[in-house]
């Protein structure tokens, strides 16, 4: 099976039913995408599918193949000298010092960058609705929603808010 | 009652161990000097007891490398599991060493680099117990490196000074060298004696400063290494057989068509233990569900039986704190409370896990653990390796809260790796983690008071029971000399300046196994007591804060709370009305010499209680990292406010449930409040921070929504009639 993730090809001879979740982890050594519950509660496993958000967890490997696969290792943009830019939403996670053990901070990012790419202005309670389906036991939900809204700031252009 | 920190040892000369390295380089180590608090508390303990003596071995509690290039590693034994320890650390280091901010490295170490920490990362000591050392070795290199580098320089040492990694001629700045090539040129070192003076607070460039987390840039490309990530070399996974029913034990086992299936590398079968090695994870699980195994079920256990055996006034009761003559004036007018609070789990991200690689000489093991020492015991103990032929590395954690100081996955892979020959990995799933670890206990309160008509309380009483927290960890003879268990009455005794007081404790004696959670019996010892306490203002028709502020101690613990009590009225609008159809609740919490007050807002919608707000102030005496340590308030409410609102473990039909987030409900981003933090430095040492804020909320909450509604709930999770 073909699979494009973060702008690579793979190809990966597997059963189609496998959750996409163990063949990044374990096979293509993406540790980035966390497990947490494997039944698609927690979002720590969460990754973009053709630009939304989805559960890795609960994808199957043949429901992934043909698509554009994004995980957290392929937030950032790589420059042509090797150095890596920020996606606004890591910059502004590391702005508001949010993560603590950072263990479900990946599928936060990543369903924040989603959110960010279908509604670049979003309201407080927007966030909040987005963000709501994503666990964190730190319970760094506040600075999850500053951070949210401040990298819609950091999208905009807006500088040091 | 003020708990007064003993004086605490000076570090001296004696105390570090300097090498060198064969391509440059210093090494400074510091060796026993200041023992971990809870050891040095066990130890004096024994000694009083007339148990063994306390010559425990010295081995070094944190290392420093200075290379001939590059940066400066601090090797230390404390893992980071989101409480910014690392930063802390760095603050502390950098600064007594003059050092750039970049050019410090706080690593993790295992065991196999000398550094053994037989507390482990808890009881919210890792920045209080390290930072004073951290900043006299600091200094002391730096002091090293100045003189060094002064007779490099052919200058008198009190003409040179040591500043950003440079040793600096007062007289021409730019005669310099740095710390680097001092290092390269020097053979032999000599540690002043007396040692240095520290820095004073004018001086700091990053202690008390909102430095960023050391730990964040690689979290956030999503680059760090927690245990559940590991991977190795022919790595191949594992899954254990682990009974769903509490108290089952293996009774047969049969690998059967499971060695046939497809990536089966082992089935493992022995005496009491069942696990399959695969190429796959899920071959390694597919062949665990097709292994034929019996359990030895005893008694399915239902939630009111275990809520039984939590009992006041049976078996081993030990009284811990005793004042004046509580029987005599404890009468039949005495206002009295009970107050019950659930088991929950831990609920890390990350369940359990660990990575081994056990060969005939010897094993590595890389665990997401807050004890590596442990794991490296437990580990050679099962493998019958020598102790010091195993090396346990702790990886970053995906959160820990007093779980990751078992080595169960630890000690399971190891098992697996030596049956099969090859590297493997386990991590347990969901179920898997919620069934097979310790749970925080239940516990019961039931609290009696005598207050007079102008707000003092004469005489109280706290009598608690609970499962057990620390015992599991200790060994047998500690807790049949100590009677009760310090985990389970931490937070028990009363604090208030009440002439008349006295707490004692009962231990239960539970089927599953209950432990170590974030601030032990400090969250459910603090919502009986700072309940009650609030019974009894309402009983005399008093203001919560004026009543607390009028039975405060007279010492300077009880002036310290003051202050936060009169600081958190303030910062959370106490004096103003509520707004509509809201209420507003208090709670005080004095815990590892810290003190933390929290006002909860609430509302009321059906039966379900909504937090709006919550206001915490604490005065941890000094924050080496402001920013770090309202994060650490911030995320320490919201597990306390999950914990008061929805965090139930039952126990039915034999079996510990639910098993699996979602079922087992906790704190969501949108139930999470608006949470506002006020910090008060009082000194200029540290105490804890990770778990002190869990002591006030849920009272504060319970505390606002008898305010608002008159119902009076003594049980957690809170809920409405």
């Amino acid at each position: 099976m073909e699979l494009s993730i973060n702008g690579k090809n793979y190809t990966v001879d597997d059963t189609p039913d496998r959750p996409l979740l163990w063949v990044l982890r374990d096979e293509l050594g993406l540790t980035g995408t966390k497990f947490g519950c494997g039944v698609g509660i927690c979002g720590s496993c969460t990754i973009h599918l053709d630009g939304a958000a989805v559960r890795a967890c609960l994808t199957p490997l043949s429901a992934s193949a043909g698509k554009k696969i994004r995980t957290l290792e392929g937030l950032a943009t790589e420059n042509p000298d090797g150095s890596l830019s920020l996606h606004p939403v890591q910059q502004a996670f590391i702005e508001l010092q949010v993560h603590q053990c950072g263990y479900c901070m990946s599928g936060q990012m990543m369903t924040a960058a989603a959110l960010l790419e279908q509604n670049p202005k979003p309201t407080a309670e927007e966030i909040i609705t987005a963000m709501d389906k994503n666990l964190c036991r730190c319970g760094s939900y506040p600075r999850i929603r500053q951070a949210v809204a401040r990298a819609a700031e950091i999208a905009a252009g807006v500088q040091n808010g | 009652m003020a708990e007064t920190p003993k004086e605490k040892r000076k570090l001296t000369r004696r105390d570090f161990l300097v090498l060198t390295g064969a391509a440059g380089g210093l090494y400074l180590g510091v060796t026993l000097g200041v023992l971990p608090f809870a050891q040095l508390k066990l130890a004096e303990f024994l000694d009083s007891a007339g148990g063994p003596p306390s010559n425990i071995e010295a081995v070094p509690l944190a290392w420093f490398e200075i290379g001939a290039d590059g940066p400066v590693n601090i090797y230390i034994p404390k893992v980071e599991m989101g409480q910014g320890i690392h930063t802390t650390l760095a603050q502390a280091a950098a600064d007594e060493l003059d050092l750039p901010w970049e050019s410090i490295r706080v690593l993790n170490v295992g065991t196999g680099k000398g550094l053994d920490d037989p507390v482990g990362t808890s009881a919210s000591n890792s920045t209080s117990s390290l930072f004073p050392i951290l900043r006299q070795a600091g200094a002391t290199l730096r002091e090293m490196l100045r003189l060094e580098g002064a007779k490099l320089l052919g200058a008198a040492a009190e003409t040179v000074r040591a500043e950003y990694g440079f040793v600096f001629s007062n007289q021409d700045s730019a005669r310099k060298i740095s710390y680097g090539e001092i290092v390269r040129a020097v053979k032999t070192w000599v540690v002043p004696d007396p040692l240095p003076a520290l820095k004073k607070a004018s001086e700091f460039r990053y202690i008390g400063q909102p430095m960023p987390r050391v730990d964040l840039l690689d979290k956030v490309l999503g680059k760090t290494q927690y245990g559940f990530d590991l991977r190795l070399e022919n790595m191949a996974y594992g899954a254990v057989a682990m009974p769903t029913k509490i108290g089952a034990t293996l009774k047969s086992a049969a690998a059967g068509e499971a060695a046939s299936l497809p990536g089966v590398i082992k089935i493992v079968i022995e005496d009491d233990f069942v696990g399959v090695v695969a190429e796959r994870r899920d071959q390694a699980w597919r062949a665990l569900e097709a292994v034929q195994i019996e359990w030895n079920e005893t008694h399915a256990w239902e939630q009111a039986e275990i809520e039984a055996l939590v009992q006041i006034g049976s078996g081993r009761g030990v009284t811990v704190q005793q004042q004046g003559d509580v029987d005599g004036r404890l009468d039949a007018d005495a206002l009295e409370a009970e107050y019950f609070t659930p088991m929950v789990f831990h609920a890390h991200m990350e369940p359990q896990t660990a990575a081994a690689d056990v060969r005939a000489d010897g094993a590595t093991i890389w665990a997401s653990t807050q004890t590596a020492v442990g794991v490296r015991r437990a580990v050679a103990k099962a493998t019958g390796l020598k102790e010091e032929s195993v090396i346990a590395i702790p990886t970053f954690l995906g959160g820990g809260f007093g779980q990751k100081v078992n080595s169960f996955p630890a000690v399971q892979a190891a098992r697996l790796s030596q049956a099969a020959g090859r590297p493997v990995h386990l991590g347990y799933r969901r179920a898997e983690d919620f069934q097979n670890g310790f749970i925080r206990p239940p516990s019961r309160s039931q609290l009696r008071a005598v207050v007079n008509p102008n707000g003092l309380i004469e005489a109280m009483e706290h009598k608690q029971a609970s499962g057990q927290v620390a015992f599991p960890f200790l060994p047998v003879f500690v807790s049949r000399v100590m009677g009760a268990d310090f985990g389970a009455y931490r937070g028990a005794q009363i604090r208030y300046g009440i002439p008349h007081k006295r707490v004692q404790a009962w231990l239960a004696d539970l089927p599953f196994k209950t432990g170590w959670w974030r601030g032990l019996g400090l969250l459910p010892n603090l919502f009986a007591i700072e309940s009650f306490m609030d019974e009894l203002a309402v009983s005399i028709g008093m203001d919560p804060i004026l009543f607390r502020m009028a039975n405060l101690p007279l010492d300077e613990s009880g002036a310290r709370m003051k202050k936060v009590l009169e600081t958190v009225r303030e910062k959370a609008g106490w004096g103003l009305p509520a707004p509509q159809g809201r209420a507003r609740g208090v709670a005080l919490a004095l815990d590892v010499n810290t003190i933390v007050a929290c006002v909860a807002e609430v509302s009321v919608s059906g039966r379900e209680i909504r937090v709006h707000k919550l206001t915490g102030v604490a005065d941890a005496g000094f924050f080496v990292n402001p920013n770090g340590a309202a994060a650490q308030m911030e995320g320490g409410m919201n597990m306390a406010l999950s914990s008061a609102l929805f965090e139930e473990t039952l126990v039915k039909n034999g079996e510990l449930t639910p098993t699996n987030f979602g079922a087992y409900k906790f704190l969501n981003n949108a139930a999470s409040p608006q949470i506002v933090v006020e910090l008060i430095s009082s000194g200029d040492e540290p105490f804890g921070l990770g778990e002190p804020p869990l002591g006030p909320v849920a009272p504060a909450i319970a505390n606002a929504v008898f305010a608002l509604t008159g119902q009076r709930l003594r049980r957690l999770p809170l809920k409405l009639a």
